[in-house]
């Protein structure tokens, strides 16, 4: 009987979740970010480090969409737990949440979440409303989902932005080094620049996440597209690194790069060409730099 | 003996494999070929080519390309105009092969997000395929579009499901100066084969400006339809046969009286309607033969065949008349079907002598004629038959002086 009941009961709440659009897998990431939102307004730093990966690295949008005003804001984990301790002891969260955008591919994420309500100051109770739009990124280990990014205060639209200053050297280097890859058709060269658990966008030129899509969710994926991609086609890559943003530790960092792309191919006389932006995030946590995202197409010309 | 079956068995298994893995290949190489290739080029038309000659094995493939969301991971194109290049070549080698399945997948591609060489290739395809309800709607939608080389292409999908909405679209094309909606137009009507007669004969009758190009397409279609006549298929068989009624030209007389011997019921009438349309005889002496046969079946096909054949040429009025006073009861019960269903307002009087006909299934089927044609003057004559001595033929005078109504 009382599996009977349970069956029932599985079965209504699986067709209300396909009826709503909600499947498993959005259930369990708003149930992570659940976790993350409960934590703070409790002040339970345990919650909501429950919801983070070890790998976890997160930016400052600084309220804009162009990458160019973006910096690192957690280099690890480490640092966000440092930062999350002074946080609550010094505010309450008093705020809700919404998680307008998930788009799941399989075990990488990416959501958008709009934070509204208010934060208090513990010490003198004054409040401020808050109203912050943020990106995550998150990866599904085992059956869970784990928070492995975070852009915090992403604007909805590209602002002006300020002068770039020097280029870091060792991410000029790395991305010139998997601009050579492409020309020399090394599909090994390329891949071993990525993290195992790198995620790759396309933007379709914007700069609203909700319209991107996950196209490759690690290297594993990466290897094999670069495999028969490479074999038939050859490409020709013009790449400006225009931003770099890097941390004071030199664990994580941003860039932006501007290229032009042309693509031949060995059936055909066809060729494919495009100008485009690309973003990319990189993280030393294995030793080397790796990259661990990446946005083709980001645009910030519209 | 259980090791050389077993031995038989994988070999076969090995063999079926390597076929499978051999072909999904080639059509991974020949779509490689549409996305190394500009959309038309020879290369690029070669790539379909082959691949509709491989058939269904490599639908599932080309399918599967219509699909914006295959686009990723291994299957990633970084080019808007690769996809493009990919999308529209799948839709055209899938017009070629005809999977009653992909018609959901096309219907997808052919709103305004994709560009106009990928929509029009979806809508040619779905009008290859034919007929599907999904695929009907949603090129009726299209009709609203307002390109209207997108309206165009719609409207002939539409012809091909032997539907005419849109037919208007078709019209306006051939009356109007653009020569490139002329050309699509023409070409439209004429790959729509059999289902495009009806329109094109009409067309090339008509004084306009595409009419000589109206006639050569008539020309080729009717040619085609005569190689049609010796398909595998009844069906095809079948409306080739009307088709060739429709356009009625003398010279596909052979092909049809060949016909007038196929083991299928249906094509042996079509090819006999076909002829007698023209005014054969050996049509209308098929037709008037098959009215008192003693199959009741093939009775019912001469009526109806005969009722086409005078609704659209009337070739048949003298001879249907003539049944009608002949000897054979079968013969006058189904002339006068024939000649109600056909509303001859000159079999009147006829119709009423065969009221007073000895067999009363004649008398019925004269008064239910009567009926339909409607005349006033027969009220007295239906009102004496409603005290007839055979019960049917009172009721069906009773129903037929509901059809005059109330004087």
């Amino acid at each position: 009987m009382k599996k009977s009941i349970f069956l029932h009961a599985a079965a209504i709440l699986s067709i209300a979740a396909v009826c709503s659009g909600e499947t498993p897998e959005t259930i369990l990431i708003r149930s992570t970010l659940g976790n993350d939102l409960s934590g703070h307004r409790r002040a339970d730093t345990d919650l909501v480090l429950s919801a983070y990966h070890e790998d976890f690295a997160g930016y400052q949008g600084n309220g804009n969409a162009d990458p160019r005003a973006w910096s690192v804001l957690y280099e690890n984990l480490d640092g966000f737990t440092d930062a999350l301790d002074k946080k609550l002891s010094t505010y309450r969260y008093e705020t809700e949440r919404t998680l307008p955008f998930i788009h799941v591919r399989g075990k990488k994420a990416m959501v958008t979440s709009i934070d509204s309500g208010k934060v208090v100051d513990r010490g003198t109770g004054e409040a401020r409303s808050i109203k912050t739009r943020r990106f995550w990124t998150l990866r599904k280990v085992e059956e869970e989902w784990l928070i492995t990014g975070l852009i915090e205060d992403l604007g909805s639209a590209a602002q002006a932005v300020p002068k770039a200053g020097d280029h870091a050297e060792e991410i000029v280097e790395l991305l010139q080094r998997e601009r050579q890859g492409w020309e020399d058709g090394s599909a090994g060269s390329i891949s071993g620049l990525f993290d195992e658990e790198f995620i790759g966008y396309d933007g379709y030129g914007t700069v609203k996440p909700e319209t991107w899509k996950i196209i490759f969710g690690g290297t594993e994926e990466l290897e094999k597209w670069l495999d028969k991609r490479l074999q038939r086609t050859s490409y020709k890559v013009d790449r400006q690194v225009i931003f770099t943003s890097v941390d004071a530790n030199r664990h994580e960092a941003l860039a932006l790069t501007s290229e032009k792309l042309t693509t031949t191919h060995e059936k055909g006389d066809a060729a494919h060409s495009t100008n485009r932006y690309v973003l990319w995030t990189l993280s030393r946590r294995t030793g080397d730099w790796k990259i661990t995202n990446m946005c083709y197409n980001i645009g910030i010309d519209n | 003996m259980k090791k050389i079956t077993l031995f038989v068995c994988g070999a076969l298994w090995a063999l079926g494999f390597s076929a499978c893995s051999t072909t999904d290949q080639q059509v991974s190489d020949l779509l490689e070929q549409l996305a190394a290739n500009q959309i038309e080029t020879a290369s690029w038309q070669l790539a379909v080519d082959e691949l509709a000659a491989i058939g269904r094995p490599a639908a599932r493939q080309l399918v599967a390309h219509l699909n914006p969301d295959h686009y990723k991971g291994v299957n990633y194109r970084e080019y808007r105009s690769e996809q493009e290049k990919l999308r529209t070549g799948a839709a055209r080698a899938l017009g070629h092969i005809k999977p009653r399945g992909a018609t959901v997948a096309l219907d997808d591609r052919i709103v305004v997000g994709y560009t106009d060489h990928e929509r029009i290739a979806c809508i040619w395809a779905i009008g290859e395929i034919g007929f599907n309800q999904t695929g009907l709607d949603a090129l009726k939608a299209q009709l609203k579009d307002k390109n209207p080389l997108i309206r165009l292409h719609a409207a002939i999908g539409i012809v091909k499901m032997d539907e005419d909405d849109g037919i208007e679209e078709i019209e306006a094309a051939l009356n109007g100066d653009a020569d490139q909606l002329v050309k699509i137009a023409l070409q439209g009507l004429e790959e729509s084969n059999y289902y495009g007669v009806p329109h094109l004969s009409r067309f090339a009758r008509q004084t306009g400006p595409s009419q000589k190009q109206l006639s050569q397409v008539v020309d080729r279609v009717k040619t085609q339809l005569v190689t049609q006549l010796a398909a595998e298929e009844p069906t095809i068989r079948q409306r080739s046969a009307r088709g060739l009624g429709i356009i009625g030209d003398p010279s596909a007389r052979q092909g049809l009286l060949q016909l007038l011997e196929d083991p299928n019921n249906l094509v042996r009438f079509n090819a006999a309607a076909a002829l007698a349309t023209m005014d054969d005889s050996q049509g209308i002496v098929f037709l008037f033969a098959a009215l008192q046969n003693e199959d009741p079946i093939l009775r019912a096909n001469a009526v109806k065949f005969l009722t086409q054949v005078q609704r659209s040429s009337g070739a048949v009025e003298g001879q249907l008349l003539d049944a009608l006073g002949g000897d054979n009861p079968l013969s006058r019960s189904g002339a006068a079907q024939v000649l109600g269903e056909a509303r001859v307002v000159d079999a009147v009087q006829a119709l009423l002598t065969a009221t007073a006909d000895a067999v009363a299934e004649v008398r019925c089927s004269a008064i239910i004629a009567l009926g339909q044609i409607g005349p006033d003057d027969i009220r007295d004559r239906l009102q004496a038959l409603c005290e007839d001595s055979d019960p049917t033929v009172s009721y069906y005078a009773e129903w037929a002086l509901q059809q005059l109504g109330q004087s």
